[in-house]
């Protein structure tokens, strides 16, 4: 089968991965890039767990080719800590027990992110609509929204922390 | 022995723990930190949460062979040929395996429980003449990775010729058609109980009400569906599999029984575990294919199940038939139940008659019951296996006698409420013997608890909004209503666990037990018990867990046994450790031990502060002369623990669409001593969620022909956020008393009434609405409630005008 070289901008670093055209993106970060933190619970488009940010909006890793990534940026969960200190989003996830298993949690995290940039200040019912394109069979969500809203007063004590 | 008092705690309160160490004349040692009953985060988080965790899906070994499965496409069939030739020809496969190519390993795989209480009916890893269920394994094909697997599997050609498939239960028992040839019927076993006059008992109630009640099948669905990676180390001569498992010991006997090997020869390794809820439980082919695949060729093999599989292949729970009768006095009192049932076994046993068996000794609930007979009989259906689920039987036995006060209640014209205050057992009766029986032939006897003083603290908290909802709802043309139920949840009966204490001579100290967790947080909760019964900091305690290397005997996690189990054995195993210790300084500076005092990591002489040595010294000596400085438990609870509760939920009912929104959710729970609030409350959560989605939307259906409808999460719809309410919780705290700790199981807790008290809050709200209902069968999708509308008279046209 023909292959095809393609370039994405992962996590901020440049990488080139030669696939075939039919292989899915999800496949391609966690099977040639190592990133297996993208994980997969369904490969239909339903769980959530595969959710990556692509160009900075969350798109379901399993329903999208590598292919139709080449030369966009993708961030995983790998790319949410920086400089080796967690985002409030997952500094929040931890505080509240917004995980069991952990296996839906990187999905979560991104959309939460996600959710985070464009309404910072959510009610409750606003997150829960948020993420219910999100499955976790573990924690009931009710940590996972008391999460969300950690983060939310993190970063909005950070905003008001700065100049 | 009483070890502390309950206490009710105002909703989401924890109580404080006072003097609990003192109390018992260890106050010598006594440590400045109290772990046990602190509200932590988790120790596993920093690492899932930055997607390091390991999963099996994302262990990789080089020169891998990826496994796919081909399975059956007919829940009934003869098997007449397989041709894989077209297949092996395909690009990038190595290899293509029928029953044939096994020879002497395609033998009955082992049950996962001891089950002497019947003769089985045991799956061979592949198929070998006749197909009993869609989805069971006929043949694999290896390739170097999984979309090569995938395109070979479908060049896989079957030859089946179809035989008559039996899927309903009443058929099934009729033995017309026979899954099992040899077995002569497809009932498999069978078992009946009587506690005090039985069935006779009903001659003398005011009123027998009736009810044939069913319960639909779920699937425990949790979010990685299964996987194993299997290699073997040729140096070391060791087969090493990783597995997503419950018990990693478990599943090392399964392989070991199967491939002939020693034991020391089988390493299983159950890494990060995305969920497991009863379903990663027991032998399953793909992990006894792969493990002897990778034995056989030498190279390592990957088998990483996908969401199709988890439909198809993974074990199933729930279904079964109850012909039930209540007998009650005028008064509301309980005068004898008599429960009759089918056990849907699916096509095979892989878990004996586990969940049977579990139904029947929790139908009592929370009541008295003074007369009772139960009897079932296991009956095979070309359906995928049933195994256990969260819950495992406990649901199913609680939905029984819920649903018939519910019943009894409207017949008489008494409160669903009223009915239950008369017949909750009062704590002047405990320790209460329900005349049931244990597997382990222990009594079933309730030890601790308040269980009116807890149903009252319900009630409390919900009625009174009742009338506050059903006036903001019914301006919506919404139909509000309330439901409430009772639980025992009765855990950890039988078996053991064990921890190893080892000490380093840093000063911290690491634990190894065969109880892994699947997202409950042991490394967390098991480092609580022992930084506190040593007394040392919380962050010089690492658990290890889920390696069958590590620790040579464990059984596992499930049936909420662990904190119990494991949670004791960690105990004994500090507490050795810390009067080792003691022994060593006491010795090394030349004092008795009772002149020793043990404070924040270092032990040192009463009175005389500057003789003193750290932990870590200590250990260091005592590393001069011995390899290891080690403790070990293995705990084993006689009988089984008993934590309280009760659920009540007020839900809305929107006749336009039949759609159901709940409203107000509280629970009441009663889980002994709890070692970490915080992870309680999630694991507590959490099961009353699954057990909404069992109320509610899930449902695996067949076709009379056998095949599974929904099989994707489009069509089998799992709990989300929008629709789950926000949990109020209200806790009790009566200790355990067959386990010095005083832990409870809880882990089932939350899913135990939540199919009773959803389908009751429904009909109530129905009632509301003039629409007169009684729902007998699971779940109640908005068809069911638009059924009962029509046959009440109401059109749901009507009724959105
Ligand atoms: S794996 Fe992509 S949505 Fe489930
Ligand atoms: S934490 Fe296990 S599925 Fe969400």
């Amino acid at each position: 089968m023909t292959t095809r070289q393609i370039r994405l901008t992962v996590n901020g670093q440049e990488r080139t991965v030669e696939v075939e055209p039919r292989w899915l993106l999800a496949d391609v970060l966690r099977e040639r890039l190592g990133l297996t933190g993208t994980h997969l619970g369904c490969e239909h488009g339903v769980c959530g767990a595969c959710t990556v940010l692509l160009d900075g909006r969350p798109v379901r890793s399993c329903l999208l080719l590598a292919v139709q990534a080449d030369g966009h940026a993708v961030t995983t969960v790998e790319g949410l800590a920086q400089d080796g200190a967690l985002s409030p989003v997952q500094e929040g996830f931890r505080q509240e027990h917004g995980l069991q298993c952990g296996f839906c949690t990187p999905g979560f995290l991104i959309t939460a992110t996600y959710l985070l940039e464009q309404n910072p200040q959510p009610t409750r019912e606003e997150i829960r609509e948020a993420l219910s394109g999100n499955l976790c069979r573990c924690t009931g969500y009710q940590n996972i929204v008391n999460a969300v809203e950690w983060a939310a007063r993190k970063l909005a004590e950070q905003n008001s922390a700065k100049p | 022995m009483k070890r502390f008092r309950g206490s009710v705690d105002k909703p989401g309160l924890w109580p404080r723990k006072g003097g609990r160490l003192s109390g018992r004349g260890a106050c010598r040692f006594a440590t400045q930190v109290e772990y046990i009953g602190q509200r932590r985060t988790r120790v596993e988080d920093a690492r899932l949460v930055q997607g390091q965790g390991r999963y099996v899906s994302d262990v990789a070994w080089p020169g891998q062979l990826v496994m796919a499965v081909v399975r059956s496409t007919h829940a009934h069939a003869r098997i007449r040929a397989i041709d894989g030739s077209e297949a092996l020809r395909s690009r990038g496969v190595f290899g293509v395996y029928t029953a044939r190519d096994l020879g002497g390993l395609n033998r009955p795989m082992p049950m996962g429980i001891v089950d002497t209480s019947f003769e089985p009916a045991l799956q061979t890893p592949l198929a070998a003449d006749k197909v009993r269920y869609v989805g069971e394994p006929v043949a694999v094909v290896l390739a170097e990775d999984r979309y090569l697997a995938e395109d070979a599997v479908e060049k896989v050609r079957v030859d089946y010729e179809p035989l008559e498939p039996v899927i309903d239960l009443d058929e099934a028992a009729a033995d017309r058609v026979l899954i099992h040839e040899a077995r002569g019927s497809n009932v498999l076993g069978g078992f009946e109980h009587t506690v005090g006059a039985g069935e006779a008992a009903l001659a003398t109630a005011d009123l027998v009400v009736e009810e044939v009640l069913r319960i639909g099948r779920v699937s425990g669905q949790p979010m990685e569906p299964r996987g194993v990676v299997a290699r073997y180390d040729a140096e070391q001569g060791v087969l090493e599999v990783y597995l997503g498992t419950q018990s990693a010991h478990g599943a090392k006997g399964h392989l070991v029984a199967m491939l002939g090997l020693p034991p020391e020869k089988v390493r299983v390794i159950a890494p990060d575990v995305g969920g497991g809820f009863g379903v990663k439980m027991g032998a399953y082919p793909e992990d006894i294919l792969a493990a002897y695949l990778a034995l056989t060729l030498g190279r390592p093999v990957k088998w990483a199940g996908d969401r199709l599989e988890e439909f198809l292949a993974t074990n199933q729970e729930r279904e079964a038939l109850h012909r039930v009768k209540l007998g009650v006095q005028r008064d509301g009192r309980i005068v004898a139940l008599v429960d009759r049932f089918l056990q849907d076994c699916g096509a095979y046993t892989p878990m004996g008659s586990l969940i049977a068996h579990t139904t029947a000794i929790n139908l009592a609930g929370a009541y008295r019951v003074p007369n009772l007979y139960v009897s079932y009989q296991l009956v095979a259906t070309n359906k995928v296996p049933v195994g256990p689920y969260r819950g495992a039987g406990r649901p199913q036995g609680h939905f029984v006698i819920e649903r018939m006060l519910d019943r009894a209640a409207d017949r008489l014209g008494l409160s669903r409420i009223e009915i239950r205050r008369r017949n909750l057992i009062p704590p002047e009766a405990m320790p209460y013997d329900t005349g049931l029986v244990l597997r382990t032939g222990d009594p079933i006897a309730y030890d601790t608890g308040n269980f009116p003083e807890g149903f009252e603290s319900l009630v409390a908290a919900l009625e009174p909004r009742l009338e506050e909802r059903r006036r903001a709802a019914g301006r919506q043309g919404r139909w509000v209503g309330l439901g409430v139920a009772n639980y025992v949840e009765i855990s950890a009966a039988g078996g053991f666990e064990g921890a190893i204490v080892e000490a380093r001579p840093d000063g911290t100290f690491l634990v190894f037990t065969g109880a892994a967790a699947q997202g409950q947080g042991h490394r967390t909760t098991l480092a609580q018990v022992v930084a506190e019964r040593l007394g040392v900091p919380f962050e010089s305690v690492t658990v290890v867990e889920g390696d069958t290397a590590l620790i040579a005997r464990g059984v596992g996690t499930f049936s909420s046994r662990t904190m119990v189990m494991a949670g004791n054995a960690a105990s004994q195993a500090a507490t050795a450790m810390r009067q080792e210790l003691l022994a060593a300084a006491a010795k090394e500076l030349e004092v008795a031990v009772e002149d020793l005092e043990w404070e924040a990591g270092r032990i040192r002489v009463r009175g005389v502060p500057a003789s003193a040595l750290t932990v870590g010294e200590v250990v260091q000596r005592l590393l001069q002369s011995q390899e290891r400085v080690r403790t070990e438990a293995y705990f084993s609870a006689k009988g089984a623990t008993y934590g309280f509760g009760s659920h009540g939920v007020i839900v809305e009912v929107d006749p336009a669409t039949g759609g159901v929104s709940l409203r107000d959710y509280v629970m009441v729970h009663d889980g002994g001593q709890v070692i970490n609030p915080l992870l309680a409350d999630g694991q507590i959560i959490g099961a009353a969620v699954q057990g909404i989605g069992t109320a509610l939307y899930e449902e695996i259906r067949y076709d009379p022909q056998g095949q599974p409808l929904n099989t994707t999460y489009l069509d089998y719809l799992l709990p989300g956020s929008a629709e789950m309410p926000e949990f109020e919780l209200i806790h009790q705290r009566y200790a355990a008393t067959n386990n010095p700790e005083g832990f409870k199981g809880l882990g089932e807790a939350g899913i135990i009434p939540s199919m009773a008290v959803v389908l009751s809050a429904v009909e109530d709200a129905l009632a509301a609405g003039g629409v007169p209902a009684f729902f007998a069968a699971t779940p109640v999708t908005p068809e069911a409630i638009f059924a009962a509308m029509n046959q009440g008279g109401v059109s749901h046209e009507a009724a959105s005008v």
